[in-house]
């Protein structure tokens, strides 16, 4: 859900002062973007495309990939689209309605190597964009679009490149309670969240120029919304994973300020039907073990993870094959988190399981405090 | 070396008069021409800087004619393969200082404003955010009045790329740099309003920069802003003035360059930024080559004067040559002896020169960048400091030559006879009795002159129009001596029917020093008759320019932004005052004109947008060919033709019938000439469409500048006034009505030439120090004949007559020699020189009246100069009884 991102680019884009610009007295400004409220229903592929109207939107793929010799690798891409003024009073092209910010990474264990790479551009005369009349996502060169039913990823920077085309695979799931993820205490603090949770997936990954061709799973998150996080909410600890006897399980843990747990957090497990089943605070828990990556930038993220999910009879073990995963990109936006592979390893009702997926860690690094005032 | 001191510096320090002058003469020639030297430097150097300054890593830019249009920007993604692309909009704006009421272009200040994506910009150039002003509302409460310092701001080390495009986005945000925040006493949060074409914008500062990078430009007058908040204010929506590409670092500059030229558009060009430069240089080329090819007269004329010097100092000490050489002295140490005085007059005077170079470059920057940034480009009007090069330049130039014009008299003295001029019957005259071969050279060099003239111009230079120009000065020069014994044969009786008995004298004196005075008389002709040429030249070119502004401007009103247009930067006028203009009831019809800067093969021209229509309607234009141009450019109109200027006719090889393949927006496409009309204001070469046709190419610009008709018995004084009272206060044009527009056309031209006539009266006063210590030397020389005057009955009156008398004498050889002289260099200047630098049609004018009050000024002037010597003269018999 790389919430981190988003929040910390809308947020403080929406604290910039007002022009200077005369306002008509006695006329409110109207709530520029659209909350995200109860009751949204999805259609596909419909809901792929962009939804300018909401502030906040962002389309994420994770996979698990190897060569056919057994070599493993991890990707991600995320296409952000951050709403800044959605109607600016300067007529010329280059006015800032969006965002766009897309990072790239690539993982490779067995090489030690994760290498990354960030793109933040304004639309401006079709340099950046996202389509409303069907899926297609652009950054620069950068690309996620739909071909048919497939999704075609095209990044290339020189540390890491991917050329990847992803089938849907299992149908979209809707994350959350009635067509929204509720994130704050506030009504409008949600989102809409879909993902689709196994992409079968292939084509190339290129590390430092070192192209390889290979096949495996993908997870897509698209989300949007206007107003997420609160204040007291630090960060957050995200996973998902594909697990070995066909489900799939997406969890979140918001962290407060004083390290608590906050009652939003909550969770989605995918039955090999497609059926899902919702997790809030109470079902589950999800505790830091002891290994750890301690950052350049002085952050530390915790590297083992215990998963419970006591309904289910579901015991998991979270551990990573690269310690470094950290994308840092201090210099263009000031965002550091943590986004990598993972393996999982543990029990569902007694029977080993196994699986792999990605784990995010955002708040680690700085604090959200600044930004989320402003709200 | 005991010799040289004692022989040549000795007697130089004794006569200090001849000496000081000398040197004072080859000082100023020097000092002029390397003046010229820095002041043309400056008028570039100030562009370059700027251009390098704000330019920063970028390697190649793309550009396009009126820049590109954003939409073609997606198609150029391929740009990634070589480095990282961004898009600049780049103007100058002017900081509105004081009231705006009062505003006139004098209270405001230049500033150079940078549109970029920060996004996509960051790594071109160094950027250096000191503050970004966080806490916006209090920085606004503790705004410093105007003039007190604001606190020292604090760095703000780590600005994150994002941060840095917060504080812009807005349309009404902009960073300065702290230097201008400081001279102007702002602070972040202050309102800063600047002017934009005819627009004045409010602004708010929301961030500093150090004075590094771009900031530096026009000594910190540098202004950031968004992009899209750029193409906003100088209303270029739409499009961008360049795409500016930073290569992949370790990548071939100029194999990458051939890459991207290769798949560009055709409409498109690529080029490394310092191309711009050379652009201008090129298009300044000939304005100053004739400033260059002037200040070398002064040069010249000084070395006639350390010619005249050195053969004066061989003749006084012939007899002492004589000596040496019977003592043992070699021919070619003889020739060394003086040789070496001139070395020493030389380099003294370069000496001299380079310092008075520096005060005389002031005052000609002072005089020429007005032209300059009138005409051409806006400048930093500042000369360069002197630097090693321009010793160098001075040294090469001076002393080769001084040692070439001493060479003469030098090799005479190397071939005195020991003994007879021991014996003291070795006399000069031999030199220069009247003899055919005298005649000879002189009309050989003459006749070679007017051959040159028929030749063509080298590379776009009038080179062999120099060369004619030279060549008449020296053969007329070499004439000198044998018209003077003409005129003396002609002159005596009346001489002293008229002036008695001192004017018989003065006569006499005078015919027997021809062969010393023939220099100076040359020198002060040579002078002269640039003077008389430039007069008649300049003369001729402002009657031509008046009888066109007659023809030509024909509206009653015209109307522009309040900011000069210059190179890159058209400065637009925006609907707003269009429609008051229009809308007032007294005005009939309008014709708006737009200028775009247009590479034509590599050449800075001017591509410019008018409606045909109207400009037919109101013979607004004066064509040279065809004879039917009116018929031709009616046709031509929704037909593709253009109309190209004198100077693009001259300039390219086209005219009418040719086709002129030009870049447009939509690729390169053929346009045909359909006349070529007189257009005096600019000599870079004008073609004109018609408004309809390039709006199908080009797009739909606003226009640069306006002229309004009005209905017949209008007051225009009043309209003007009334057009400028429905202005609200966002909107500033400046209005001209169709008189004070000539006045202004005039004012331009006639400020273009004051630094020619001011290089000409140095010319002059240098050849008047020649004259002065001429006859100085021949007082000297002369004392024993003075004391003889004064022992048979002559007063000191009556001496100091006859001295001024010759002067006088002098000066009206010199001017009747220098206005046939003048007169035929002036037909070089207008039919060789200017046709081929400029490419100008300048009807001949003799500005008679001009021309006697100078030769009386000329002769008054000369007499005056021999006051000094008159009085020595009137002394010397007193004080040196023999």
């Amino acid at each position: 859900m790389v919430l981190a991102v988003a929040i910390l680019m809308g947020v403080s884009m929406a604290g910039q002062a007002p022009s200077p610009r005369p306002q008509v007295p006695g006329s409110e400004p109207k709530a520029p973007w659209k909350d995200a409220t109860a009751g949204f229903a999805h259609v596909f592929p419909r809901d792929h495309a962009s939804h300018p109207d909401y502030k906040i939107e962002w389309w994420y793929y994770t996979g698990n990939v190897k060569t056919t010799s057994g070599r493993r690798f991890g990707y991600q891409i995320t296409f952000f689209r951050v709403g800044i003024d959605p109607a600016p009073a300067n007529p010329s092209k280059w006015a800032i309605r969006d965002l766009y910010m897309t990072h790239l990474a690539v993982s490779d264990p067995s090489g030690r190597r994760y290498r990354y790479a960030e793109k933040l551009s304004r639309g401006g005369p079709g340099l950046a964009g996202a389509r409303t009349d069907r899926y297609e996502v652009w950054n620069d060169r950068w690309m996620a679009n739909l071909d048919g039913s497939r999704h075609l990823l095209r990044a290339s920077s020189p540390q890491a490149a991917i050329e990847l085309t992803l089938d849907e695979g299992k149908a979209p799931i809707i994350h959350g309670v009635n067509g929204i993820s509720q994130k704050g205490a506030l009504a409008g603090n949600a989102s809409h969240y879909y993902s689709l949770t196994r992409m079968p997936t292939r084509g190339s990954i290129t590390v430092d120029g070192e192209r390889f061709e290979v096949t495996g799973d993908s997870w897509m998150d698209h989300e949007f919304g206007t107003s997420f996080l609160e204040e007291g909410q630090r960060g957050w600890d995200w996973l998902s994973m594909q697990l070995s006897d066909g489900r799939e399980l997406m969890l979140y843990q918001l962290r407060r300020d004083d390290g608590s747990v906050d009652p939003r957090s909550s969770g989605t497990l995918v039955g090999a039907d497609g059926k899902t089943r919702h997790f809030d605070v109470t079902a589950f828990t999800l505790t830091p073990g002891q290994a750890s990556f301690k950052s350049k930038n002085g952050a530390v993220y915790p590297l083992e993870w215990s998963i419970a999910i006591p309904s289910e009879q579901l015991d998991l073990k979270v551990t990573t094959p690269l310690a470094d995963q950290e994308l840092s990109l201090e210099r263009s936006t000031g965002v550091a988190y943590w986004e990598g592979m993972i393996d999982v390893g543990g029990t569902a009702a007694g029977r080993p399981i196994t699986g792999s997926g990605y784990l995010e860690m955002t708040g680690y690094f700085g604090s959200l405090g600044r930004v989320l005032s402003g709200q | 070396m005991r010799l040289f001191t004692q022989f040549i510096l000795r007697p130089l320090a004794a006569d200090k008069m001849r000496t000081a002058t000398t040197i004072l003469g080859v000082a100023l020639g020097i000092a002029v021409v390397v003046a010229i030297q820095l002041t043309n430097a400056s008028s570039i150097r100030g562009f370059e800087t700027a251009l390098e300054t704000v330019a920063g890593k970028t390697a190649v830019e793309v550009v396009g004619t009126g820049g590109l249009d954003e939409d073609t920007l997606p198609s150029l993604n391929w740009l990634r393969e070589y480095g990282v692309a961004s898009p600049v909009i780049e103007g100058n704006a002017a900081l509105v200082i004081g009231d705006l009421e009062t505003l006139s272009r004098r209270d405001m200040e230049a500033v150079r404003v940078l549109g970029v994506d920060i996004l996509r910009d960051m790594p071109f150039r160094d950027y250096q955010l000191l503050d970004v002003g966080q806490d916006r509302d209090t920085a606004v409460e503790t705004a410093a009045p105007r003039g007190t310092a604001p606190p020292a701001p604090a760095p703000v080390p780590n600005v994150t790329t994002q941060q840095f495009l917060e504080i812009l986005t807005d349309e009404r945000s902009v960073v300065i740099s702290e230097k201008l925040a400081t001279r102007r006493g702002l602070v972040i949060g202050s309102q800063l309003r600047m002017m934009f074409g005819d627009r004045v914008n409010s602004y708010v500062i929301r961030g500093l920069l150090k004075n590094e990078g771009p900031a530096r430009v026009l000594d910190g007058n540098f202004v950031l802003m968004d992009i899209a908040a750029a193409q906003l204010a100088f209303d270029r929506l739409g499009r961008i003035d360049r795409l500016d590409v930073l290569l992949t670092a370790g990548a071939d500059v100029q194999g990458t360059l051939a890459a991207i030229t290769a798949r560009l558009p055709p409409e498109l060009t690529a080029q490394p930024p310092s191309r711009r430069g050379q652009q201008v240089e090129t298009m300044l080329a000939a304005f100053h080559a004739n400033l260059t090819a002037l200040s070398w007269i002064a040069l010249i004329v000084g070395l006639f004067l350390v010619y005249n010097t050195v053969t004066i100092s061989v003749v006084a000490r012939r007899q002492e040559i004589g000596t040496l050489r019977a003592l043992g002295l070699t021919r070619l140490k003889v020739l060394f002896l003086f040789l070496g005085e001139a070395a020493a007059l030389a380099v003294a005077g370069i000496g001299v020169g380079l310092g008075l170079a520096r005060l005389l470059a002031d005052a000609a920057v002072a005089m020429t960048s007005a032209t300059v940034s009138t005409i051409y480009i806006a400048t930093a009007a500042a000369p360069p400091d002197l630097d090693w090069g321009h010793v160098w330049l001075a040294t090469a130039m001076g002393l080769p030559l001084s040692l070439l014009a001493a060479a003469v008299p030098a090799l005479e003295a190397s071939q005195v006879q020991p003994t007879a001029a021991m014996r003291g019957n070795d006399t000069l005259d031999m030199r220069v009795r009247l003899r055919p071969a005298m005649l000879m050279a002189p009309l050989t060099v003459l006749a070679l002159a007017f051959g040159l003239t028929q030749l063509g111009p080298v590379n776009g230079r009038p080179l062999y129009g120099y060369l004619s120009a030279f060549a008449i000065v020296i053969g007329t020069g070499l004439l000198v001596p044998a018209i003077m014994y003409g005129l003396a044969r002609v002159s005596r009786e009346a001489l002293r029917r008229r002036l008695g008995v001192e004017g018989l004298l003065a006569h006499a004196n005078l015919t027997s020093a021809i062969p010393r005075l023939s220099i100076s008389v040359a020198a002060l002709s040579v002078s002269l008759s640039m003077m008389v040429a430039i007069a008649i030249m300049i003369g001729s070119f402002r009657d031509t320019v008046v009888y066109w502004v007659g023809q030509t401007l024909q509206a009653d009103l015209f109307v522009g932004p309040g900011i000069r247009p210059t190179v890159g930067q058209e400065p637009t006028l925006s609907p707003t005052v269009i429609e008051a203009v229009r809308r007032h009831p007294r005005v009939t019809a309008i014709d708006s004109f737009r200028n775009v800067d247009l590479v034509y093969e590599g050449k800075l021209t001017v591509l410019g947008a008018g409606t045909f229509s109207v400009v037919l309607d109101h013979g607004a234009v004066l064509f040279k060919s065809p004879a039917n141009a009116r018929d031709r450019v009616r046709e031509a109109i929704g037909q593709d033709g253009v109309i190209i200027s004198e100077a693009f006719s001259h300039k390219f090889g086209k005219r009418e019938g040719d086709t002129l393949t030009l870049p447009t927006p939509k690729g390169l496409h053929g346009f045909q000439v359909a006349a070529v009309y007189y257009d005096y204001s600019n000599d870079r070469g004008v073609v004109i469409m018609d408004a309809g046709t390039f709006r199908r190419y080009y797009g739909d610009l606003a226009p640069s500048g306006l002229a309004a008709f009005l209905t017949p018995g209008s007051d225009p004084e009043l309209v003007r006034m009334e057009i400028l009272a429905t202005l609200d206060e966002g909107h500033r044009a400046f209005i001209f009505s169709n008189w004070s527009l000539r006045e202004e056309v005039l004012r331009v031209f006639d400020s273009t030439f004051a630094i020619t006539y001011a290089l000409e009266l140095i010319a002059i006063v240098v050849a008047m120090l020649g004259v002065a210590g001429t006859l100085l030397a021949l007082v000297l020389e002369r004392r024993r004949e003075l004391s003889l005057l004064r022992l048979t009955g002559a007063n000191q009156d009556q001496v100091r007559k006859m001295v001024i008398i010759e002067a006088a004498l002098i000066g009206a050889v010199s001017q009747g020699i220098g206005l046939v002289m003048g007169f035929a260099l002036s037909m070089v200047l207008i039919y060789v020189i200017n046709v081929q630098s400029f490419g100008w049609t300048i009807q001949f004018h003799m500005p008679t009246w001009f021309l006697i009050q100078a030769s009386i000024a000329v002769v008054i002037a000369t007499a005056v100069a021999g006051i000094y010597p008159a009085r020595r003269a009137a002394q010397l018999v007193l004080s040196h009884e023999e």
